[in-house]
């Protein structure tokens, strides 16, 4: 044939060699340095290897961190009280259930249901210890793991219910909400205050909070510092350069002494909780807008202008057009802000909360059953600490990533 | 790019008389900060005429066609569409995009949206349209030009020609009576051309009123009422096509001409 046409015929490739010696030179071995750099990264990956083993066999007073799980959980949130924390783990999960549910209905649900698979596993394996261990918490935290179930199979099933997303979020965390901070009384309903929440309680309500509200107040920022209008234009830029001018933990204190001067009442009046989260969430949506301002100065011109010939109004074109690709391309960054201000939280000691870190830095440490140890508790702590803050960041970087992947179908 | 000294005035390109116009611009200027982009234009456009505007690179062929659906604005003069007179009011401004049509050079399809949802956005969100509605027009129109077994795949994976058949179709279902098209085969392979123009053509011979820049000369004898020159922001000879084919009478029509025929 190839005699015929004149044309060379495929052939296949040269064979590869294979097998764990081959992988080895192709990948480690292949040219001086790259032997030198394997070399001494093999050495470090197995001295720190050894090092954590003796460590471990070293009967590490792991002890310290399972006598205090409630501590790091909730600080002093009341014990008998601590079903209302953990339905609220299960509002949510089960919010994101209805989600993965209603997404897999319409065959886009790796993202979502990775998400909620990776948090139901969590809970599920709390509330399996907390069946063998735990007797006061035994029912909500079974609860919280099988009613995220039963929601996940009603997306799954009941049209309706993905249909309805868009209110059951609102009306759930407002739900969330009030179980939280109770509605009144004596009873199981008692008003709990903010003082006494912490632990990774307080780091959930401040992360969350920060990167919700931060979001479209960033998104609003950048839309305002690009305004026609020169007074928002430039009150938008204040407002972005000064915050970002300053460290967060500047803005935590002036936060904690300026929020009471404005609202002219006693510093008592309003709770440090929510002085924590105004200096949050102001401090994430300043770096937000500028996020959001690098990805609408991506969008090429031409995409408002065609928006605009067919008709389109500014905010239409702005809203449907150009604000989804700007946010698109700048995913990784945002996301990226979101765990930085999840890690940040740890900086609320600053104004007297008992966050995550702090209830393993000092609260414990500081307890009567912890004063009989010598060293070696908060390295245990820390570790603990350093896993459970890395569970999550992974878990966001993993979403982000498939998330860039999902929303790259199409792109040029 | 500098004003070159010409003879005669600005020609005027007024549609033949007994027509209905459907643009008329008069006396229009219009500046880039000190620089003088259009001078002195007078221009009008029947319906259902097909006029194609020709001239050098940076001539101001795009501005002009630009200022008719306000995405530039101009500074002196007047312009009308369909008895709509461009001016602040933004009702006027939306009343007079919602009839005009425009395909760019670059296409400038939305990326994160499919064939279909790029095409049914704006009757559903301007027009009002049902969903139901807008997309039974829509595939009407993808098929209309040859396209209707990509409605669900996002331009991205379509070929240049493609996606400016879907640009076209996209501005059609918005039912325009007048369609704008700046060089709209720029930016395309030459194997692809063929399959835009013939969409083009397709159109004039329906009776669509069209103002196209090109330079497709083949395009403008097909189809082409009348052929305008620009250069440097004046519209300097107007005529029917084969005008400019056999006797054209200016200088610098003749070294334009030279160069892309
Ligand atoms: N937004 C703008 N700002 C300043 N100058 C511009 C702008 N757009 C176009 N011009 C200038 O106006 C002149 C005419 O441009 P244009 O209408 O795009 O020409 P054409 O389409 O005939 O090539 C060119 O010299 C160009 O550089
Ligand atoms: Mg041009």
């Amino acid at each position: 044939m190839s005699m015929s046409t004149g044309m060379i015929q495929d052939r296949p490739p040269p064979p590869r060699e294979r097998g764990p010696v081959a992988w080895a030179r192709r990948n480690l071995f292949r040219g001086p340095v790259n032997t030198v750099v394997s070399l001494i990264v093999g050495y470090l990956v197995v001295a720190a290897v050894v090092g954590l083993v003796r460590w471990a066999l070293d009967s590490p007073a792991w002890t310290q961190v399972w006598d205090n799980l409630k501590l790091l959980a909730a600080y002093r949130y009341p014990s008998d009280l601590l079903w209302r924390p953990i339905f609220a783990v299960g509002t949510i999960l089960a919010l994101m259930g209805i989600g993965a549910g209603a997404a897999r209905r319409r065959g886009e649900g790796e993202i979502a249901g990775g998400v909620f698979w990776w948090f139901f596993g969590l809970v599920a394996v709390i509330a399996v210890v907390a069946l063998l261990y735990w007797p006061s918490v035994r029912l909500p935290w079974t609860l919280a793991a099988l009613a995220p179930l039963a929601a996940l199979w009603l997306g799954r099933t009941v049209p309706a219910a993905g249909r309805l997303l868009g209110w059951l979020w609102p009306l759930g965390l407002i739900f969330v909400v009030f179980l939280l901070v109770g509605v009144g009384g004596d009873g199981p309903f008692r008003v709990v205050r903010t003082v006494e929440w912490g632990g990774f309680l307080l780091t959930l309500v401040l992360a969350s909070v920060g990167i919700v509200v931060s979001f479209p107040l960033g998104v609003a920022l950048a839309l305002g510092r690009r305004s026609d209008l020169p007074v928002i234009k430039w009150f938008c830029i204040a407002v972005i350069e000064l915050v970002r001018g300053a460290p967060l933990i500047t803005w935590l204190f002036i936060a904690s002494l300026m929020v009471p001067l404005l609202l002219n009442t006693s510093p008592d009046t309003v709770p440090a909780l929510a002085r924590a989260l105004v200096a949050v969430t102001l401090f994430s949506a300043a770096y937000m807008a500028e996020n959001v301002r690098g990805g609408l100065q991506g969008v090429p011109g031409g995409q408002g202008e065609a928006a605009r010939a067919l008709g389109l109004s500014g905010w239409q074109s702005m809203r449907l057009i150009v604000l989804p690709q700007a946010l698109r391309s700048v995913i990784p960054a945002i996301v990226g802000q979101s765990i930085g201000l999840f890690k940040d939280t740890s900086l609320v000691f600053i104004v007297g909360l008992f966050d995550f870190f702090e209830i393993g830095r000092r609260v414990i440490p500081s307890q009567p059953a912890s004063l009989q140890y010598t060293g070696g508790v908060l390295l245990e702590l820390s570790v603990f600490m350093a896993i459970v803050y890395a569970f999550f960041a992974y878990r966001m970087s993993v979403a982000s990533r498939q998330l860039e992947k999902r929303l790259g179908v199409g792109e040029r | 790019m500098t004003e070159t000294p010409n003879a005669r005035p600005p020609a005027d390109a007024h549609a033949p008389e007994g027509g209905e116009k459907i643009i008329e611009m008069a006396g229009l200027n219009k500046w880039f900060g000190d620089f003088h982009v259009l001078k002195d234009v007078d221009m009008s456009v029947n319906r259902g005429e097909v006029v194609v505007v020709i001239g050098p690179s940076g001539s101001g062929k795009s501005t002009l066609i630009r200022c008719i659906n306000r995405l530039e604005e101009h500074q002196e003069g007047s312009i009308t569409v369909d008895g709509t007179r461009l001016t602040d009011d933004v009702r006027n401004i939306d009343q007079i995009r919602r009839e005009t049509g425009m395909v760019f050079q670059q296409f400038n399809l939305f990326p994160h949206l499919t064939v279909i949802d790029n095409v049914t956005l704006a009757p559903i969100r301007v027009r009002k349209w049902k969903r139901s509605k807008a997309e039974e027009r829509a595939m009407y129109f993808l098929e209309k030009v040859g396209i209707p077994e990509q409605a669900k795949k996002y331009p991205g994976q379509l070929s240049g020609g493609q996606q400016q058949r879907v640009a076209i179709a996209r501005a059609l279902t918005m039912e325009p009576k007048v369609m704008l098209f700046d060089e709209p085969t720029s930016a395309l392979d030459p194997e692809v051309i063929g399959e835009v123009l013939e969409v083009m053509v397709t159109l004039a011979k329906e009776g669509m009123t069209m103002v196209v820049v090109t330079h497709e000369m083949g395009f403008a004898r097909e189809v082409g009422d009348r052929v305008i020159f620009m250069d440097a922001g004046q519209i300097v000879e107007v005529g029917p096509p084969e005008h400019f084919f056999e006797n054209p009478q200016h200088e610098r029509t003749r070294g334009f001409l030279s160069k892309i025929l």
